[in-house]
């Protein structure tokens, strides 16, 4: 440990956390499988009190869903109490969407105890003429629709794991890699019910890119560090989470871009997943999967040999066949 | 000069050239004209003056391909509002010169002076617009019962009678599909006509039936020969004021149009009138009416003329009336129930009914809303990822060619998407951010690798390769975990899938390469 000290003599912010990171990582890995269990338990709550483990919108349920352009600002809340008093038997819920902090439309959905002629006149009735988008989804289609969207999502979990244990042979870091993409799309799910997000099928389309950018870091993390032979454990994975970071930083930015620029509500709901999922692949990458990485190569060395602590201390590299 | 020798390199590596080839193609594809003007004909009403004088619009030719007007009555035509005004100001019975980029027509204007022809701004690239992006309607059906494996003909033939019930009707500008998984539904969009055209065609099964005496003398479909559509065989009779008061009035207008039906109807007919007698009040007609039913409702009665008993006559006049609180509400009226009628007697009954699963609106104004904002963000975020890059690696090098090859991605992408006629939503738009998102992703592994060789002298070409081990993992983990969704959701989110899907095999094989071939002479000492 000494060597490492002395080569980042400028004692930096920055070298205090790879410190910690190198020396805590078993602690750090508490924090995903924390998540892991508090998502999880979260979604046997959402179980338990609406029968589903995800709050879906009126394309996945059935319903009605009409854009009206805001030409001047609509006061939703006001809208909202209206039409609740007009429709009590319906569950009326307005959103109001906006391109760079700017009211451009608001969204009216409701469950289909309503008519949508009726419905359209009492907004017309609230705001005047107005420029509307309607949208009509009978309850069995939402449901077909969200059933072969969610037949989808296993089916490509499933072949992403296939693919996973074909590249990289070895169970345990193949488990990892599946784990960490399994954690971040039940942490995802979980945050949505907890923000009160409701999903949509561009949502769902979101959860499968998700899959793909999550498991794109922790390959990348894989790769270097079963596969490469230069340095420490430790100093692969740091080598693969510069890649990795740099990785996220573009894409969160694209993602925060667009999530603000953006008018369209499919874009704004795929933008909104990609972040939250981004955020926790962070977690789920650099402490989950790469946690995970080092106690397997703990234990093997452990295993196969006992001079493994004095070669790291010793900074060369490790050989692992 | 070292310069000029590197962009030599450059250029003569053969996946730079390969990127180039692709790009040149994928443009020429696109074919952009960005300062194009003038009106497209987008669709041509059936038996319309138009349709008459041969103009016919090509569903199935490119976007740029399509008949552009070039002036009208000699006067030259730039939007499509210079189109409409004029148009509006032509009279009945007028000859109206219209000059394309094909061939000069000569035509009559019809009843009000209508011609027929429905125009578009003329398309300035070769990419299709779903129907986000252009404003339309979008119907899911579904068949009021599971139709049985040995039964899937009937799917098939009643997407081709929507479709014909359409094309009838005079929209060209339409998409009918089947859906068989995961459950057996039928799309339907349609870009230019309103909710209600729409749900009047497609929603009714259009059982047609004339009875006398309740017995069924012809249905509509096969016992039709022929269906008159315009000229003084199909028009509009009569209209009247025929009740209510001053503040409330009601109007109402016949319309009446001639058909033929066949030898075997006919005779038909004959049998069921050979045994009536003459009306007592009215001896000029018989004492039973002759009921028009439209999916089991009764549309109107005609008296049958004294002459005709025990006839077999194949032409015969149909009417029926139009409702509405003006005149002109009740002649509109009119018009649409004739033009229903015959199209429905034109195309007879869809052999099943159907029932709306999903309805999508999408305004006109909204749709290009979409389209300008799609653009402005894909812009954006493009720009934004070439600035973190850059401030990463504090290098043009770098951020320059990652720029380019992300714009390139986007351009082949598009590329394909005109070549084999897709119709770009807003799905696939976010698939073709997802593809350029990750082929940044790809790009900063390949510059790591490249820069890790420069600090330690190691052999380029295996850099290069170990990258792309990462690379084609990441390629086709995200391939399987996209493609399942081309079969779902009714085929609503299969262009997200597919674009994902060919822009990153575009990636992997052409550009990401062509990054690599460029990073490499660039940093290379």
């Amino acid at each position: 440990m000494e060597e490492e000290h002395k080569e980042h003599k400028p004692k930096s912010k920055l070298s205090g956390l790879r410190e910690f990171y190198h020396k805590q990582y078993k602690r750090l890995l508490i924090i995903p499988f924390l998540i892991l269990i508090l998502a999880l338990g979260q979604i046997i709550f959402q179980i338990a009190t609406t029968g589903d483990f995800v709050d879906k919108d009126v394309d996945l349920k059935g319903g009605i869903s009409i854009q009206v352009t805001a030409k001047q600002a609509i006061d939703t809340k006001e809208l909202d109490r209206y039409l609740s008093e007009k429709f009590p038997k319906a569950d009326i819920k307005i959103q109001s969407l906006s391109v760079a902090g700017q009211q451009t439309d608001i969204v009216v959905k409701s469950t289909l105890d309503v008519n949508e002629t009726e419905l359209v006149s009492e907004i017309k009735n609230k705001l005047g003429e107005i420029e509307y988008s309607p949208s009509l989804v009978d309850a069995s289609f939402g449901q077909a629709f969200f059933k072969s969207t969610f037949i989808a999502l296993i089916i490509a979990f499933v072949l992403m794991g296939l693919l996973v244990f074909y590249y990289f042979r070895i169970p345990v870091p193949s488990i990892a890699v599946i784990l960490s993409a399994v954690s971040d799309i039940i942490a995802t799910i979980a945050t949505l019910n907890v923000l009160g997000i409701k999903l949509t099928p561009g949502g769902i389309a979101a959860l499968l890119m998700l899959i793909g950018y999550s498991v794109d870091t922790d390959i990348l993390l894989s790769t270097r560090v079963l596969k490469r032979h230069e340095g420490t454990v430790f100093e692969r994975i740091i080598g693969a989470m510069k890649t990795g970071l740099t990785m996220s930083a573009t894409t969160l930015a694209a993602v925060i871009v667009a999530l603000i620029f953006s008018r369209a509500e499919i874009f704004k709901q795929i933008m909104t997943i990609l972040l939250i999922g981004l955020l926790y692949d962070l977690i789920m990458t650099w402490f989950q999967n790469a946690g995970l990485l080092r106690l397997y190569f703990e234990k093997k060395h452990k295993k196969e040999t006992e001079h493994i602590e004095i070669e790291e201390i010793s900074h060369e590299s490790v050989p692992e066949t | 000069m070292r310069v000029f020798q590197k962009l030599k390199s450059i250029f003569t590596d053969y996946r730079v050239l390969i990127l180039v080839f692709c790009l040149v193609a994928a443009l020429f594809a696109i074919s952009p004209m960005p300062w194009r003007d003038g009106v497209v004909i987008r669709s041509v009403e059936k038996n319309s003056s138009a349709y008459n004088a041969g103009i016919e619009p090509e569903p199935k030719v490119r976007p740029m391909g399509k008949e552009r007007i070039l002036s009208i009555d000699n006067i030259p035509v730039h939007t499509d509002d210079d189109y409409y005004s004029y148009v509006q100001t032509i009279e009945e019975n007028r000859t109206v010169l219209i000059k394309t980029n094909k061939k000069t027509y000569r035509l009559t204007s019809g009843e009000n002076g209508s011609i027929g022809i429905r125009v578009s701004k003329a398309p300035t690239t070769n990419l299709r617009k779903g129907l986000d992006l252009t404003g339309g309607i979008r119907v899911v059906l579904k068949p009021e019962r599971e139709l049985a494996e040995d039964e899937e003909q009937v799917l098939d033939f009643t997407v081709e009678s929507l479709r014909q019930r359409l094309n009838v009707y005079g929209l060209s500008d339409i998409l009918v599909k089947k859906i068989t998984w995961p459950e057996q539904y039928i799309l339907v969009e349609v870009a230019d006509a309103t909710e209600e055209e729409v749900k009047e065609l497609i929603g009714s099964q259009g059982k047609f039936e004339a009875k006398i005496s309740n017995k069924t003398v012809f249905v509509g479909g096969p016992d039709i020969k022929y269906v008159a559509f315009s000229g003084q065989q199909a028009r509009i009779e009569q209209c009247a004021l025929i009740q209510g008061t001053e503040a409330d009035p009601q109007y109402s207008c016949r319309f009446s149009f001639a058909i033929t039906i066949s030898q075997e109807a006919a005779e038909r007919q004959a049998d069921a009138t050979a045994n009536l007698t003459l009306d007592p009040e009215n001896p000029e007609y018989l004492n039973e009416s002759i009921y028009l039913y439209l999916d089991d409702e009764e549309v109107d009665s005609l008296k049958i003329g004294a002459d005709l008993r025990g006839r077999p006559v194949t032409d015969i006049a149909i009417s029926g009336p139009g409702v509405g609180k003006t005149e002109r509400q009740a002649y509109e009226e009119a018009i649409k129930n004739m033009k229903k009628l015959q199209t429905i007697l034109k195309t007879g009954s869809l052999p099943i009914k159907l029932e709306f699963a999903q309805t999508k609106i999408i305004s006109a104004p909204l749709g290009e809303d979409f389209t300008k904002n799609s653009l402005r963000v894909g812009l954006i975020a493009i720009l934004t990822v070439s600035v973190v890059v850059f401030l990463r690696y504090r290098k043009i090098k770098i951020a320059g060619p990652a720029l380019l090859t992300m714009i390139s991605e986007v351009v082949l992408i598009l590329g394909f998407a005109a070549l084999v006629g897709w119709r770009l939503d807003l799905a696939a738009i976010a698939g073709i951010i997802v593809a350029a998102g990750t082929g940044v992703d790809d790009q900063i592994v390949i510059t790591d690798e490249v820069l890790r060789g420069e600090l330690q002298p190691y052999n380029w070409k295996k850099r290069i390769m170990a990258a792309f081990f990462i690379i084609m993992a990441a390629y086709f983990t995200t391939s399987v975990a996209i493609l399942p969704l081309y079969f779902t959701g009714a085929g609503l989110l299969k262009l997200f899938a597919l674009t994902t899907f060919i822009g990153i095999t575009f990636g992997v094989l052409v550009t990401r390469r062509a990054f690599a071939a460029v990073i490499e002479i660039l940093l290379k000492e």
